[in-house]
């Protein structure tokens, strides 16, 4: 029995000449476990926004089409209807929350149903310790929880309402990757506990491969394939295409034309392992990085904030010239206090920070921002002009740069960060990866030689998150040093140089990135390990050989077909 | 969970038994004291108010070492209520100083700006100061003991609608989000260049400018997807809540706080009555 159908769907934001959606169709079963996929802008959102009726009654545009969700029409029910049977939970969990407790967040939803006080007890209880938290959260802040436990937080609120169709949207793409294994537990409770209904958007594969019954991909407002996960990520060219990247053992499997694709890590062991003959003894080759001279040198750094949070406790590196750094580690591990203090944004309580061989504090702010660039993680923060040239201009102008010499410097940024014909548009009605890459245009025209960037890849697909690392390669190989705060860690580890892991204020590793990740820091770091690292792992192969990518791993291994 | 003042300037009331009080105690105490301001008319009672919201701060376990960081304001404040009183005004009453500051003849007589300070102006002087003290003891008394989930619920107590509750919390959402986009925006600024202690105020204020188009931005965005998924809860402004899962009971302790408000304002009344 269908609980969701939609039927023929067009749909088109006001003001906008494309179609966000172009005829989509989709199907859903009573209990089913649906994902849907796509790269960013292929109408994921837009598409699961129409099954609780906020697309079309809520957002202006042109619809065409019908969606009947538990046989209610959604264009006709109000949302707020809907909303008792049907729950939506954002990428985003801050949006979603309004109280000042936890306590209180789950029971505003409660109150206008009409439930007794002991039932609404019961199911804030009863949802709470679903996803995982206990009593204790009940008086604390939600805006002052973890990445994860906010997100779970509002996986109980949706809950708690005991809906029969739960939409989750993107709930992982924010979270670091201790947040990202909470909220998978929780939906994994969710799937195995309750008779329920799930749709889920979702980047990372990997988890698709493990949840979903069924995968829909949408690109460019259509849905371009369908069917069960193994039979999706077969498809690994057009999925690459779709920006869709597939998990590593699919991969894997398709390459060794194994006849079945598995997308499972522990399925793809049980078939690998009967093939393996051994190891081919060469050792995979290095990137080659050589460091060039000393750029910025910390000695002993530590930094109590205010409120008496000890952020960094005694942190010691160098950065080079012409490398791309990556600097992982858990939430709260000190990554972004370090980079602000790299930065000169922030005075370290203790220690000392050496630019170019002279202490950070003796350049003033104007020289300072010139050989060091710092790149924000929400470009909407550090965008404040009024159009595209003027913002990427705006700090050539604050030098009192001739007006030629700032022309020249902000066409070639413009056209390095692919935003040229843009240059009169407001950047307020950017999109977001053009919004991203003005903010990283707007830093590298005043020629840094330390670039920091907080988080690029945060909430990005997989096909903007390559091109966005692959242009960070191209500015280290210019000679610059790029500093990247990261939590994609399978991603970062196939570009950068070096990896500098932290937790809890301290330095624990620093070297290459196979070398971090096939030491315990690793794990230590609670850093994701690449999915074909995983499986290498498992089979227990020779631990000096550490493959980072299928084609590595297809390089190391003797496989007997 | 901390209160406004807590959030704002990390001064928190540390006395369980008062924060443990109904939120209309915690508002109707400082109102008392606010009431009671507008009816002290002289150095006495003004000193007694001041005194006892003092002691109400004490009680409430507020350390009163946070009025430091209000000292600048009440200084410079306090010298200019004396100065208009001094050079503007002149009171009945004994002349303790007198000078002539300006004078000139004109068509139509002798024009003088005489400095005249008498015992009455001082007096209305330091009522005036006093007051101001007793206003910012009672403002930090209320925002050092309330918390915005306190206001909420009080708002529910009161029968308000619940989506007026809900905008008020969305109200406070609002101020954290806001107060902290503004200071890493500056920071952003600060990142490309910008001193912000070197630059000219006018520069600094068209920078400020600026910076309100990423907040508007940035406020526009989350309020369109904070109503989003306020709806998506079924939430809406005309949502009305059919029940309530908090008691707002009074204690004993509440309603003797609220007697003792109560009788102050009437005791401040009848002082103001009588003199």
């Amino acid at each position: 029995m269908s609980v969701v159908k939609v039927s023929d769907v067009w749909w088109r934001y006001e003001g906008r000449r494309e179609y966000a959606l172009k005829g989509v169709s989709v199907e859903v079963e009573k209990g089913e476990f649906l994902a849907i996929m796509g790269s960013s802008g292929a109408g994921k959102t837009t598409l699961v926004l129409t099954m609780n009726g906020t697309v079309p009654q809520r957002i202006p545009g042109e619809f065409r089409g019908r969606v009947e969700v538990l046989g209610m029409n959604t264009a006709e029910h109000d949302v707020t209807e809907l909303a008792r049977r049907v729950a939506i939970v954002f990428e985003d969990p801050e949006i979603q929350f309004v109280m000042s407790t936890v306590e209180d967040e789950v029971v505003l939803a409660l109150e206008p149903l009409g439930l007794s006080r002991e039932e609404m007890r019961e199911r804030l209880e009863w949802s709470l310790s679903l996803v995982g938290l206990s009593r204790e959260f009940l008086d604390r802040p939600p805006l002052q929880l973890s990445g994860g436990e906010k997100q779970r937080v509002a996986i109980a609120t949706a809950l708690a309402r005991q809906p029969e169709v739960l939409i989750l949207d993107e709930p992982t793409s924010d979270l670091d990757p201790l947040g990202k294994e909470e909220v998978i537990a929780a939906i994994r409770r969710v799937r195995d506990e309750l008779d329920i209904t799930v749709i889920l958007v979702e980047h990372e594969s990997e988890y698709v491969a493990d949840f979903a019954d069924r995968v829909i991909v949408l690109s460019e407002g259509r849905v371009v394939m369908e069917g069960e996960p193994a039979q999706i990520f077969r498809r690994m060219d057009k999925l690459k295409k779709l920006g869709v990247y597939p998990p590593d053992v699919a991969e894997l499997s398709t390459k060794l034309n194994l006849g079945v694709t598995t997308c499972r890590l522990e399925e793809a062991l049980r078939l690998v392992s009967k093939l393996v003959k051994g190891v081919r003894t060469r050792a995979l080759r290095g990137k080659g990085h050589k460091p060039g001279e000393v750029l910025l040198e910390c000695s002993n750094v530590k930094h109590i904030y205010p409120d008496g949070v000890v952020a960094l406790r005694g942190v010691s590196l160098r950065i080079h010239a012409g490398e791309l750094v990556a600097l992982v580690g858990p939430n709260g591990s000190g990554k972004t206090t370090l980079a602000k203090i790299i930065s000169g944004l922030l005075r370290p309580t203790e220690g000392e920070v050496r630019l170019l061989g002279k202490p950070i504090e003796e350049y003033d702010r104007l020289h300072l921002s010139a050989l060091i660039g710092y790149v924000y993680q929400n470009p909407d923060h550090q965008i404040f002009n009024q159009s595209v040239y003027d913002e990427v201009a705006f700090g050539l102008r604050l030098r009192g740069l001739p007006e030629e010499e700032v022309e020249k410097r902000v066409r070639r940024a413009l056209r390095i960060f692919g935003l040229e014909g843009l240059e009169e548009e407001h950047p307020f009605f950017l999109s977001k990866g053009e919004k991203r890459r003005l903010a990283l245009a707007s830093v590298y025209v005043l020629d840094p030689k330390i670039l920091v960037v907080d988080e690029p890849t945060t909430g990005q697909d997989m096909r903007f998150s390559e091109t966005l690392m692959q242009l960070l390669k191209k500015l280290s190989e210019e000679g610059r040093a790029v500093i990247v705060i990261t939590h994609a860690v399978p991603l970062a580890s196939r570009y950068v140089d070096r990896m500098i892991v932290l937790r809890e204020g301290r330095i624990i590793g620093d070297g290459g990135p196979r070398e971090i990740l096939t030491s315990p820091i690793a794990s230590e770091g609670r850093l994701v390990m690449p999915q074909i690292l995983r499986l290498y792992r498992k089979l227990g192969l020779d631990p000096s050989l550490a493959p980072l990518t299928v084609d590595e791993f297809l390089s190391v291994v003797e496989i007997a077909l | 969970m901390p209160t406004i003042l807590g959030e704002l300037a990390g001064v928190e009331a540390t006395s369980p038994e008062y924060m443990r009080l109904h939120v209309l105690s915690k508002l109707a105490l400082p109102l008392s004291i606010s009431i009671s301001i507008l009816f002290v008319k002289d150095p006495a009672s003004a000193l007694s108010l001041v005194l006892i919201a003092g002691l109400a701060c004490k009680a409430a376990g507020i350390p009163l070492s946070s009025i430091k960081k209000y000292l600048a304001v009440i200084v410079s404040m306090s010298s200019f209520i004396v100065l208009s009183f001094a050079l503007f005004t002149r009171m009945p009453g004994k002349v303790l100083y007198e000078a002539t500051l300006y004078k000139f003849k004109a068509e139509k007589g002798v024009f003088e700006w005489t400095i005249e300070v008498t015992d009455t102006s001082l007096t209305y002087a330091s009522v005036f100061i006093l007051r101001i003290f007793a206003m910012v003891l009672s403002a930090i008394l209320l925002l050092g003991t309330v918390t915005d989930r306190d206001l909420i619920w009080g708002l529910r107590s009161l029968k308000l609608p619940f989506g007026a509750c809900v905008a008020a919390s969305l109200f406070f959402r609002g101020i954290q989000f806001f107060v902290a986009d503004f200071n890493t925006i500056r920071e952003a600024m600060m990142a490309r260049g910008v001193d912000f202690a070197k630059i000219s105020l006018a520069r600094k204020f068209l920078l400020y400018i600026n910076a309100l188009i990423p907040l508007l931005s940035l406020m526009i965005t989350r309020s369109y997807e904070v109503s989003l998924a306020l709806e998506a809860r079924g939430i809406a402004p005309s949502s009305r809540a059919l029940s309530s899962y908090h008691r707002y009971g009074l204690s004993h302790s509440d309603y003797i706080v609220l007697v003792l408000s109560l009788s102050l304002s009437l005791a401040y009344i009848l002082w103001w009555w009588l003199l």
